[in-house]
């Protein structure tokens, strides 16, 4: 996968990178608008990671531009700006989706898989992980062919734990992604685990492989190896 | 007591004894200047008695003419003393009208006169003389004059209540217009006090103090809006970078045990402070009514969708949830809805006991949340203020804020109670 991180913050764009940067990802980072703007004009990217706040310009004229050049390209906004109209703005122009800074760079790797999914797989709505199928339409999980049952949440955490494999996903991120703002009142996550526990079961009964490890108390890491 | 009665009081009050004092010197001066009269025509009368007993050497004969009367009668030598009195007038009627008039050719009629005594030696005898003169022309004519006043007061008084009334309330409507102008003035709205017309000065003054000030608070308003959004967005990059260098660090593992203890509150700390951020941002908005795009929302799919959000939530803290929820539809911003029961919700958790009680009612009048606890009662007047929370709280104290604020952007008030061991908030729809 090909993406290009328009954002102007080092500190930010950095760790995108980084976080990005895996087997079969492909970074490139633009800091100000004039750069993003030379970049989208001569590459293709598969997603693209657009503040709206740039030094030079406004991130939403770079998705015009995309837009009026008739680019397949998926875009993200990042803004700290969450105003519903500025939200509105930047999907009625035709962004993917909008992410409100700060994030967990696990949400943002979600998203933007979600994003490629959509993009890529075309009419197909299977993510295949090793034995493990998912129908995203259907919300249907198979291991080998077995269906296997799982609840929404449980679903939305399994989805979550593909698009961020081989990374530590902290137990905030999974909180904050499952129940939104509202998790701020749970004294532990001790749900959280309790949700890992029955996936995990779940899937070692259809016959899958233990995907999942704790991670030092930090959180949780969906890895082959 | 309003300015207008106030003043038409103290005017009247003033107006009636000023010209009740100016009756009475008017009319002690009149009688003063009209006795003074009387007393030198009956000096002149005195006078020409002596000089014709001093030509004569006897009384002269008296006749009765219409207004004065002179009798003389003896008197033992020097016991008379000069001086002028008030005295009487028998009036006699005249012989041709009055005999028609009254049967009686004695009658008559008294009537106040001045009266003058003086003695005369006249032929060896003494005499005391006795000059009357009525003043019966003397009094109708204060009398006319006290009427004229009495006439001139009652005018006055009747000229002052019509123009006070009229002229009065009509110049003091630029004031009452100032005041309901003050009356709507609020800080948050683009409106501008409008501008009265007037051509008193005082008015046109306090016209432009209350415009300046209106002015001049909005524009603190203004700044102190940008300040906190700026501010807010400004906090939102470092902590977005904070947020996201933490995330890679985890990713290099092999952490201790503290090392990840340490970690954990970073990430907390973290998502604390933004969402204080948040918090500030969403009532900056709402205070400001940029949220405005309403729409039918079902308030009872709303509860029950965020009660199933909950229910991990619910069940880990070991509480005890009952609901009854009717049917209920009202026109409000979806997303603000969800930040009031979300909040509504989440402080009912937050602040109850382990295997406590929420128990949620939804009619089509009102919203309401109870939660057990053990603690006190909540300070009624405080709790709706920002950054008031109780010492226990975790929360960043705007929640109940904002959810006031909300209520009050879709006309509908949030309150709070408290019954035996419950908190109870209710949101009453109008």
């Amino acid at each position: 996968m090909k993406i290009l991180i328009i954002e102007d913050e080092e500190g930010l764009r950095e760790s995108i990178e980084e976080y990005f940067t895996e087997a079969g990802n492909i970074c490139e980072t633009a800091g100000s608008y004039q750069n993003a703007l030379s970049k989208i004009s001569l590459y293709r990217y598969d997603c693209i990671l657009l503040d709206i706040t740039l030094p030079g310009g406004n991130g939403l004229d770079i998705l015009k531009s995309l837009k009026d050049n008739n680019h397949p390209d998926g875009v993200l906004i990042i803004s700290a700006k969450n105003s519903l109209d500025d939200r509105l703005e930047g999907l009625n122009i035709g962004a993917d989706d909008y992410l409100v800074k700060p994030f967990h760079l696990s949400e943002l790797k979600a998203r933007v898989s979600a994003i490629i999914r959509r993009k890529s797989y075309n009419g197909s709505n299977l993510l295949v992980f090793n034995e493990i199928t998912i129908d995203l339409l259907a919300k249907e999980v198979k291991v080998d062919k077995t269906p296997v049952k799982f609840t929404r949440k449980e679903f939305a955490l399994l989805l979550y734990f593909i698009a961020n494999k081989g990374k530590v996903v902290s137990k905030n991120a999974i909180a904050e992604h499952l129940w939104g703002d509202g998790i701020d009142m749970a004294n532990n996550f001790d749900f959280i685990y309790s949700h890992i526990k029955n996936i995990r079961k779940k899937l070692m009964e259809a016959g899958c492989t233990d995907y999942i490890q704790a991670a030092y108390g930090m959180g949780y890491k969906f890895t082959a190896q | 007591m309003k300015l207008l009665s106030k003043y038409n009081r103290v005017n009247l009050i003033t107006t009636i004894i000023v010209m009740l004092i100016t009756g009475i010197i008017y009319y002690q001066a009149i009688s003063w200047i009209l006795t003074g009269q009387k007393d030198k025509n009956l000096v002149v009368e005195e006078t020409e008695i002596f000089d014709y007993v001093k030509l004569n050497g006897h009384l002269p004969q008296t006749f009765e003419s219409n207004d004065q009367q002179i009798t003389f009668t003896p008197a033992a030598p020097g016991s008379v003393k000069r001086e002028f009195i008030n005295t009487e007038y028998f009036e006699r009627w005249n012989k041709e009208n009055g005999h028609k008039k009254h049967r009686n050719r004695a009658a008559g009629r008294y009537e106040s006169g001045r009266g003058l005594v003086s003695s005369v030696t006249a032929g060896g005898n003494y005499y005391k003389i006795l000059i009357i003169e009525s003043k019966v022309e003397t009094e109708d004519l204060i009398r006319l004059i006290f009427l004229i006043t009495i006439g001139v007061i009652l005018l006055l008084l009747l000229v002052l209540l019509i123009t006070n009334r009229l002229i009065l309330n009509r110049l003091w409507q630029p004031f009452y217009a100032i005041m309901s102008e003050l009356r709507l003035f609020n800080v948050a709205d683009t409106q501008e006090i409008a501008k009265v017309d007037t051509s008193i000065d005082e008015f046109k003054e306090l016209n432009n103090a209350v415009v300046d000030m209106a002015s001049r608070a909005k524009l603190d308003y203004k700044d102190l809006k940008v300040f906190t959004e700026n501010a807010s967005h400004e906090l939102l990059t470092p902590i977005a970078v904070i947020n996201s260098k933490l995330d890679t660090l985890i990713q290099t593992e092999n952490f201790s045990d503290r090392q990840s203890k340490l970690l954990n509150d970073l990430y907390s700390a973290v998502s604390r402070l933004n969402r204080l951020n948040q918090s500030l941002l969403l009532l900056v908005k709402i205070e400001n009514k940029l949220l405005h795009n309403r729409e039918q929302v079902n308030l009872r799919e709303m509860v029950e969708e965020m009660l199933m959000q909950f229910e991990e939530i619910f069940n880990g803290k070991g509480l005890n949830l009952t609901h009854t929820l009717d049917d209920k539809e009202i026109y409000a911003s979806r997303y603000l809805v969800e930040i009031l029961l979300s909040n509504l919700i989440s402080n009912a958790i937050r602040h109850n006991n382990i295997g406590g009680q929420v128990s949620i009612t939804l009619t089509n009048k009102s919203f309401i949340i109870k939660n057990t606890c053990d603690d006190e009662p909540l300070q009624d007047k405080k709790i709706f203020t920002r950054f008031h929370k109780s010492s226990n709280s975790e929360g960043s104290g705007l929640g109940l804020t904002i959810s006031r604020q909300i209520c009050e952007n879709f006309g509908a008030s949030l309150e709070y109670v408290f019954q035996q061991h419950f908190h109870v908030f209710i949101v009453t729809f109008n």
